[in-house]
């Protein structure tokens, strides 16, 4: 009796938690409808030129993405140029330099950095980042490099391509270094002694045993890292300068997909095409999240067999 | 590089077979509050076979990394004593490590190649080593895999991936691996533990075959393996070095009662 009566209870638990599951996998399938959905019409009128149309007019109802995915892959290479490096030296250091009794405190404090809301990390970047742009980094490069091509600085007001893209960078730094941290560390140990006990220096087994051994890793943190910069909203809202431009120079202002609805959806609705014009920006946003997510955690899965901790994907 | 270029692999050198290559004095070696190796003295000579015999945990493989000095990287670990190769201290500050690891070869317990092909695996420790004359670095990997007896196997698939290889196989490229850069010393952790019976004695013979050009110092567990192979054997037992002497003796007539009854199977 007392045992048909926990079984009951067990199943009827069973029976709840099961349909939270199922909640979750109908909102993300909500999401993705609705997306579609309301994005249609935008799609049927613009077509395929809506990629490459640069115009962004809400008046005259002409809607191009041109100048938002212009401005998203911008602020998203630039960041990884700088993330990537540092990020690999973290990840190196960390694993196979640093003595035990601080990695354990460096790898806390990177998993801190990941969990620091991006707001945040946008208004340090306002006060630190942008005065310091302006101040010292740009009439630097005015004096010196204005010949080179995308480096050329015509405001010099600090905000821009350039700032968003640091602070992002920052913001990726967390996923890409504990994910390379982890690679290496999934290198049997037995491989690296090989190599040291052949009179191999700790660089000659960085560079020829523990990196070709952890490369796929490190590939896939690189591309988490990828989808954590394309997504990126609040701190670039607060330091891209926010025009519908196509910036001319990494010192240029200019707009990301996600900053451009932060800023103007809730307007948008006024007109459905102007709505359904946005809702198709985040359809763009959308896949190219979820295809890099999917790629990024595919390679992953293979090398460290899926264990990912908070910080390697680190809310936005 | 003072060695690496000679073919010492091909000037059996027999003559001074009684030499003393490698003598061990008051070795001591603790990690953490364990005092892992207590108070070790003994000697390898030149060209001979010696197996390290002793239960699990009783710091044999332990000794074996202090002869290249492995256990640098160990945090927390202290040594003192002396380890004579040649008769020049190895733990003394102008010991140049990476030139004392091309003369001192390892293999380990279970297969290790590197993420390569088997050209590369081979041709790794000339590399590391500086040498850029491909023609030698070619000449050298062939040599090397025929003495390891892997040639044949491998002569079509060079430059395929080592980890394509069988266990077997993997292992006899490691070993190539370990004399590509000429050593005169060979230390190998339980080269057959992680082996088949037919892969174990292809290894076997290897090493017989090897001590015309290399001193042995093999640790196992295997004490049949030890009797048929070895010219010496040792025996510790938590961390001391109970007996030392030539196989023959040490099988026969061992002196201390704890080694008879390592080698009856009563441990």
């Amino acid at each position: 009796m007392l045992k048909l009566k926990l079984n009951h209870k067990d199943d009827l638990f069973k029976f709840i938690l099961s349909i939270f599951v199922f909640g979750i996998i109908l909102i993300f399938f909500t999401v993705v409808t609705v997306i579609l959905y309301y994005s249609y019409p935008a799609v049927s009128r613009f077509g395929i030129a809506f990629l490459w149309t640069k115009e962004w007019n809400p008046p005259k109802e002409i809607f191009g993405a041109a100048t938002f995915i212009a401005g998203t892959f911008m602020v998203t290479i630039i960041a990884l140029i700088f993330a990537i490096p540092l990020s690999l030296g973290i990840g190196i250091f960390l694993e196979e330099y640093c003595p035990k009794f601080l990695k354990g405190f460096f790898t806390i404090i990177i998993e801190l950095l990941a969990g620091i809301p991006s707001v945040v990390f946008g208004v340090w970047g306002v006060l630190t980042i942008v005065p310091w742009l302006r101040k010292y980094i740009e009439p630097f490069f005015k004096s010196h490099f204005s010949f080179i091509p995308f480096l050329q600085v015509t405001e010099n007001i600090g905000y821009g391509i350039l700032a968003a893209s640091i602070v992002v960078a920052f913001m990726v730094v967390p996923i890409i270094a504990s994910i390379t941290k982890d690679s290496l560390a999934a290198v049997p140990k037995i491989t690296k002694d090989g190599a040291l006990a052949m009179g191999a220096t700790r660089l000659d087994v960085i560079k020829d045993i523990s990196l070709p051994f952890s490369y796929r890793g490190i590939y896939g943190g690189i591309i988490l890292g990828f989808g954590r910069a394309v997504g990126e909203t609040i701190a670039v809202v607060l330091l891209i300068g926010n025009q519908a431009i196509i910036p001319k120079s990494i010192f240029g202002v200019g707009y990301t997909i996600s900053a451009v609805l932060a800023n103007t959806f809730t307007f948008a609705v006024i007109s459905p095409i102007y709505a359904s014009s946005e809702v198709e920006l985040a359809l763009i946003l959308l896949l190219v999240s979820l295809i890099v997510n999917i790629i990024g955690r595919n390679v992953l899965q293979k090398v460290i067999g899926g264990k990912l901790s908070r910080a390697q994907f680190g809310g936005g | 590089m003072t060695d690496i270029n000679k073919n010492n692999i091909d000037n059996i050198t027999e003559n001074n077979k009684d030499e003393i290559k490698i003598e061990v004095k008051n070795l001591n070696f603790n990690y953490g509050d364990y005092h892992l190796l207590k108070d070790i003295n003994l000697f390898f000579k030149k060209n001979s076979v010696c197996t390290i015999l002793g239960p699990s945990g009783c710091g044999k493989s332990s000794f074996l990394r202090t002869l290249n000095r492995m256990n640098d990287y160990t945090e927390g670990s202290k040594l003192t004593g002396e380890v004579l190769l040649d008769g020049k201290n190895i733990y003394s500050k102008s010991v140049d490590v990476v030139e004392l690891r091309r003369n001192v070869g390892m293999v380990f317990q279970s297969p290790n190649p590197f993420p390569k092909t088997i050209f590369e695996n081979v041709a790794f420790g000339l590399k590391i080593h500086g040498i850029k004359n491909k023609q030698f670095i070619e000449e050298r990997v062939e040599k090397c895999l025929k003495y390891a007896g892997l040639f044949d196997e491998v002569k079509d698939k060079l430059h395929k991936n080592a980890f394509s290889l069988s266990g077997g196989q993997q292992q006899r490229l490691c070993i190539a691996r370990a004399i590509a850069t000429n050593p005169s010393v060979l230390l190998m952790d339980e080269p057959t533990a992680y082996l088949d019976p037919a892969a174990t004695a292809t290894i076997l013979d290897l090493i017989a075959d090897f001590k015309k050009f290399y001193t042995i110092i093999i640790v196992s567990h295997n004490i049949q393996q030890a009797g048929r192979i070895s010219d010496y054997s040792g025996f510790f037992l938590d961390g001391e070095l109970i007996e030392f002497s030539k196989s023959g003796d040490f099988f026969t007539r061992p002196k201390d009662k704890r080694t008879e009854n390592f080698i009856t199977n009563r441990f």
